[in-house]
């Protein structure tokens, strides 16, 4: 397999489009492209996410980015793997780029959902799960991880403390990324303030609901190993499945698609999770950042919630996890989310983080979910 | 326990699987021969791949979590705060439902014991049971 890199990231303002997700995500497209140095004539594959694209009476985006972007004849898919949908889409840019089947692949996620209502959205974010099974029997998205995180509590004892310190942490992050939803600190009456959505989860305990839109350039060094950036050396990229439903998996106090993902990606990469010195994890929900660093064996079961008390995960502490304000802060363009993961990385690698500059970050993990963890995407990268 | 006709009918499809809890207020479901229990549809085990013949499950059971739902979807719009369970069944097997009035964390429990019940909406509502597992009923 040939080395492949990721040569050039953008990720738009996240929060509210006041175009179509189709405009930002063919302007980002063009950012993405020309951080790496190339013109669009230089992509030979697209891979295009957009979720929930339905929502805007649309399907068949690649086409329309490729012609906006001047290269129609560029063969284009879109990938789908519900809130990791751009993560995956990446993972098949990886796959023809380190085969040998494309030279520089651009992959795009976006999406656009500010026009519906709560209750619309809502209804929307609840088809990543199991209709019949699942949604039928009432359950909505949050609900769904706030029975993880009522089993975790029973199990580990973690509580509003422990869900909290995620929130407000990840809250601070955002407040310097002027990329993010939400570029505000949060304090800890604030959190404990707010509402029960799905208990034992808050309002604060919740992502937003965002518009947004981001873009990654994939290359092999030997075709373009001379961008004007400092790529992202892909060194592992590895998706996993698990049982779809909740219900019928061994344990409710952890996701085996994120263990399982997390085990092979540290095996590609010939690191472990002790090596790793910035994070973009999967926080949909706070719960879900301490399942994703246990489930990651960053922290051993039961111990994140007491690791993100003492601050051991703060942009400026030893393991930084989630410096651009996370999912939590910076919002959850559901298509975006996964590639807005990795252009994070991408300009922390670079050190063009601004206020939220990770010191020389040497070895970086993105951890991707689709949905509760049916899908699971895991990238390691590392410096040339 | 009567089997009203045997389970293979109404597993046969996920809407025989609906139609039969609606009609009968019985749940129906899987097990493969690994020993796995599941009420989800499917045609091979997710545990070990082999064949999955179709079984009655237990109506009853207790709550392995939960959850006070205040934001519901656009289907229970009417009917929030409820709660939404997941249930260990009797016998095994696990199936998720929702229980209507619970409003707040105070009026539900881990382990408590519930009892699946057809309604006026297609998926399963539960119910509390008592400490006789709803034999009594």
């Amino acid at each position: 397999m040939r080395e492949t890199w990721v040569a050039g990231a953008a990720s738009g303002r996240f929060g509210r489009l006041s175009e179509t997700g189709r405009e930002a995500g063919t302007r980002v497209a063009l950012e993405a492209i020309e951080s790496a140095g190339l013109a669009p004539k230089d992509i030979d594959l697209t891979v295009v996410s957009n979720c929930f694209g339905i929502a805007e009476r649309q399907a068949h985006v690649g086409p329309l980015l490729n012609t906006g972007l001047g290269i129609p004849e560029v063969p284009s898919l879109t990938v789908e793997s519900a809130c990791s949908s751009s993560s995956a889409g990446l993972h098949e840019a990886y796959v023809h780029v380190a085969g040998g089947f494309a030279d520089a692949a651009l992959v795009v996620g976006f999406e656009r959902l500010s026009h519906l209502d709560t209750l619309q959205a809502t209804s929307y974010f609840a088809m990543g799960a199991d209709y019949p099974f699942e949604t039928r029997n009432g359950a909505t998205f949050p609900g769904l991880y706030a029975t993880l995180a009522r089993a975790h509590a029973e199990r580990f004892g973690t509580g509003p403390k422990e869900l909290g310190a995620v929130a407000i942490k990840n809250h601070a992050n955002g407040a310097r990324n002027p990329h993010a939803h939400f570029q505000k600190e949060i304090s800890e009456s604030t959190y404990l303030g707010s509402p029960m959505i799905a208990s034992p989860l808050r309002l604060y305990d919740c992502c937003p609901f965002s518009d947004g839109a981001a873009a990654l350039v994939v290359v092999a060094r030997e075709a373009h190993g001379d961008g004007p950036r400092e790529p992202l050396v892909v060194r592992a990229s590895v998706r996993s499945g698990s049982i779809a439903d909740l219900q019928d998996r061994p344990e409710l106090t952890g996701l085996p698609a994120t263990r399982l993902a997390g085990r092979r990606a540290f095996q590609a990469a010939g690191i472990g999770p002790g090596d790793l010195d910035l994070l973009e994890v999967h926080d949909c929900f706070t719960i879900a950042e301490l399942l994703a660093l246990e489930d990651l064996g960053v922290y051993t079961p039961g111990r994140a919630g007491r690791a993100e008390v003492e601050g051991e995960t703060a942009r400026d502490a030893r393991v930084p996890v989630n410096p651009s304000g996370g999912l939590k802060a910076k919002g959850h363009p559901v298509s975006a989310t996964g590639a807005s993961q990795v252009a994070e990385i991408f300009e922390q690698f670079n050190g063009t983080a601004g206020g939220r500059q990770v010191p020389h970050p040497e070895w970086a993990l993105a951890h991707n979910v689709g949905a509760t963890g049916g899908s699971c995407t895991v990238h390691i990268f590392g410096h040339r | 326990m009567s089997d009203g006709g045997g389970p293979g009918e109404a597993a046969s499809s996920i809407e025989g699987l609906r139609a039969g809890f609606e009609e009968t207020g019985r749940l129906r479901g899987f097990r493969s021969a690994c020993g796995f229990v599941t009420a989800i549809w499917g045609l091979r085990c997710p545990q070990c791949g082999d064949r999955l013949e179709p079984a009655s499950l237990a109506s009853t059971g207790r709550i392995l979590s939960f959850t006070v739902q205040t934001v519901p979807s656009d289907e229970f719009l009417n009917d929030a705060p409820y709660a939404y369970v997941v249930v260990e069944l009797d016998g095994g097997g696990r199936v998720t439902g929702w229980m209507p009035g619970v409003r707040g964390d105070d009026e539900i429990a881990l382990g408590a014991r519930v009892r699946a019940r057809s309604s006026y909406k297609p998926g399963v509502q539960f119910e509390p049971a008592g400490d006789d597992g709803g034999r009594g009923a």
